[in-house]
């Protein structure tokens, strides 16, 4: 295969990824802490119709990713006094963001239907980012530098701090945690803001990135694919990158087969279509298959924490 | 005056069947807030949105044509809830129902007699349960999650529905749209009041409600279902087994999310079109949690779901409200109806302070 054509195919690839792999190590920090928030897709969804309404009005990218990253993080803290500080079911409030969400993106986004959004482009100059090989390194959206830059972040934040461990000990036991003296939902309130405000910076990778305009829906389920991720990934940022490259790379099979035509066509386009969901639930299943029903999940994870006086 | 939470000693009943009624009387009123800050005529929306179907007696008949799938689906979803089993696919095992249905119905097109919609019934709830059960055989074998393969099924339940009536089952008259022919007069469910538009799926959820309601807080395998939900291990020993229950939670959803979809498809729908998943699947659980996971509740939660739905259509028309403002009511519902919760379990009790003291000890002196 000849450059012209692999290379197409990688940036493809990367961009389709970017917002699977942004909402899913946010969700990740969430979930080291302890707490199960199933709202990726509507917080992802808020972080879309904000990035699209605050770039329509304002024409910044840079304050419309950061306008979605708190309208997120806003929706993530109503998910978090429930869960938290009124110990409600993480599930069913989970569900409630993700359904709040939905709908807030459609009543808000209605206006915006149809406008054409200025992708968000590579920050390197046009000789580098357009050339015909450096392209690989250089062509891609600040968001895509941005998710890479995290995967690091996150890591060494878990691994290397001081921060990272308390948030740990918070996930794996939490009463241990509080009789040391830390404030449990505390850092559970941060780790849930840190999730919704990535899952927003996600969202808005949809219109900067891959479709230039408002579509209802838009996300389609990534949010649950980023959710599905985490469990793949075994809570470690590293196997995440892996994880949603791979999803990606799956995703833009689904492009080219439709826009190719010809020899890709020996399967119907809906089969393309399903194929990141079966892939995803195909993935679930090796990975319970080879883990024998140990898992590697935080051992407070969706349990609610009352600390005790 | 001052405010203390604390534990009630026993969860509150009363607040358990409080909250889901102030849960909706305080969306009406920060809902009316809300949507009033956005430029919105927030009272009349309110009004339109929860009041004009119930004191407009024309509206009936649609409250009972939307209400239907609902509360079949959200029964089903109730069921399994209440054992900590997380179907959230029910739009997915839905949509597979109605296309078992009109699988069904396309095979028997030529045919007439009164066991086609029994037969199209059976395909409806047999495939809605065959589809649950690959979410059910994955969390029993494999301990995979629920919650995300129900969910990823019921995307690629929606590419099955395109990929049949953009393909094998598009009606070769239709000109070019995608969609099968138009069901035979026996393949479609009876009008049971004249003049309206309410066919035999209202009366046939509300039976399967209360049969539900009556088997699960009278017989044994209600029982079994509460217990593996609220007390694992003091089901194990009982003899209750956790996969057998996965199972039939599962396969119950599934069963009654087909039937709903056998039933829209061959009701209101009349044909099988693009258009025909109309996300009842996840509004049916918001209507569960409404109805405080109890069948006859859901019966309730139903009617209160499918008056906002009507009620958002009035207002788009008279007050020019988008409609998915809908979709924010009814999510605020489930919202405040969980964050209520928190008084099922806590109460607010008066603190009677040392400043508040001070006054009358100083006035015995």
């Amino acid at each position: 295969m000849s450059f012209d054509l692999i290379i197409p195919i990688i940036i493809t690839l990367v961009g389709a990824s970017t917002p699977i792999l942004i909402a899913a190590l946010g969700e990740l920090v969430a979930e080291k802490s302890g707490v199960l928030n199933l709202g990726v897709e509507g917080m992802m969804l808020i972080g879309a119709v904000v990035a699209v309404a605050v770039m329509l009005t304002t024409g910044n990218h840079y304050l419309a990713i950061i306008c979605a990253a708190g309208a997120s993080a806003c929706s993530a803290l109503i998910f978090g006094f429930l869960t938290l500080s009124l110990s409600a079911n993480q599930v069913a409030t989970g569900l409630a963001l993700t359904i709040l969400g939905t709908g807030f993106s459609a009543l808000f986004g209605q206006p915006y239907t149809g406008q054409a959004v200025p992708l968000l482009r590579s920050p390197f100059a046009p000789e580098l980012a357009q050339h015909e090989v450096l392209r690989i390194f250089f062509g891609y959206s600040p968001l895509v530098y941005f998710s890479l830059i995290m995967v690091v972040a996150v890591w060494w934040f878990l691994q290397r701090t001081r921060w990272g461990l308390i948030l740990r000990a918070v996930g794996e036991s939490d009463h241990s945690a509080h009789s040391i003296g830390y404030s449990v939902l505390g850092v559970r309130y941060l780790a849930v803001a840190f999730g919704g405000a990535m899952a927003g910076i996600a969202g808005s990778c949809f219109p900067f990135i891959l479709t230039p305009q408002w579509v209802e829906r838009l996300t389609s389920g990534r949010g649950w694919i980023a959710l599905a991720l985490v469990v793949f990934a075994a809570w470690k940022p590293f196997r995440l990158l892996a994880g949603a490259y791979l999803f990606g790379l799956i995703a833009t099979m689904e492009l080219y087969a439709k826009a190719a035509g010809g020899n890709f066509r020996i399967l119907p386009s809906e089969l393309w279509a399903a194929l990141p969901y079966l892939a995803t639930i195909l993935v679930l299943v090796l990975i319970s298959m080879r883990r024998q029903g140990s898992t590697s999940a935080p051992a407070c994870l969706g349990r609610p924490f009352v600390p005790s006086n | 005056m001052l405010f203390k939470v604390e534990k009630r000693p026993v969860p509150s009943q009363t607040m358990v069947y409080l909250t889901p009624v102030l849960a909706v009387l305080v969306t009406m009123v920060l809902g009316a807030i809300i949507f009033s800050l956005m430029g919105y005529d927030g009272i009349a929306a309110v009004r339109e949105i929860f009041f004009t179907p119930i004191l407009n007696t024309l509206k009936w008949q649609d409250l009972a044509v939307k209400a239907a799938p609902l509360i079949l689906i959200g029964v089903g979803l109730a069921i399994g809830y209440r054992a900590n089993v997380w179907n959230i696919g029910a739009e997915g095992q839905y949509i597979v129902g109605g296309l078992a249905a009109t699988g069904v119905a396309l095979a028997t097109h030529e045919m007439t007699g009164w066991y086609l919609l029994p037969l199209m019934a059976l395909a409806g709830i047999a495939g809605g349960m065959a589809y649950a059960s690959i979410p059910a055989f994955l969390k029993v074998r494999y301990k995979v999650n629920e919650i995300l393969t129900t969910l990823m099924l019921t995307y690629v339940a929606v590419q099955l529905l395109n990929y049949l009536i953009f393909g094998p089952w598009k009606s070769p008259r239709s000109f070019g749209q995608p969609q099968t022919v138009l069901f035979n007069a026996d393949q479609t469910l009876p009008y049971i009041i004249p003049g309206t538009i309410v066919q035999a799926g209202a009366p046939i959820a509300v039976i399967v409600a209360l049969v539900a309601w009556f088997l699960m807080s009278r017989s044994i395998f209600g029982f079994q279902v509460r217990t593996v939900g609220t007390a694992p291990n003091a089901a194990r020993y009982a003899g209750f087994s956790a996969n057998q229950t996965v199972w039939l939670a599962l396969l119950i959803g599934g069963g009654m999310a087909g039937l709903a979809g056998m039933l829209e498809v061959s009701g209101p729908f009349g044909r099988m079109v693009p258009q025909f998943p109309t996300n009842y699947g996840f509004t049916a659980i918001i209507v569960a949690f409404l109805g405080r996971l109890n069948p006859a509740g859901v019966i309730i939660a139903g009617l209160v779901l499918a008056i906002t739905f009507v009620g958002g259509e009035v207002a788009q028309i008279t007050i020019g409200l988008p409609f998915p403002a809908v979709g924010i009511f009814q999510a605020m519902m489930l919202f405040l109806l969980l964050a209520g919760d928190f008084f099922v379990r806590y109460r607010l009790r008066r603190v009677v302070t040392a400043a508040s003291v001070k006054p009358a000890s100083e006035a015995a002196e």
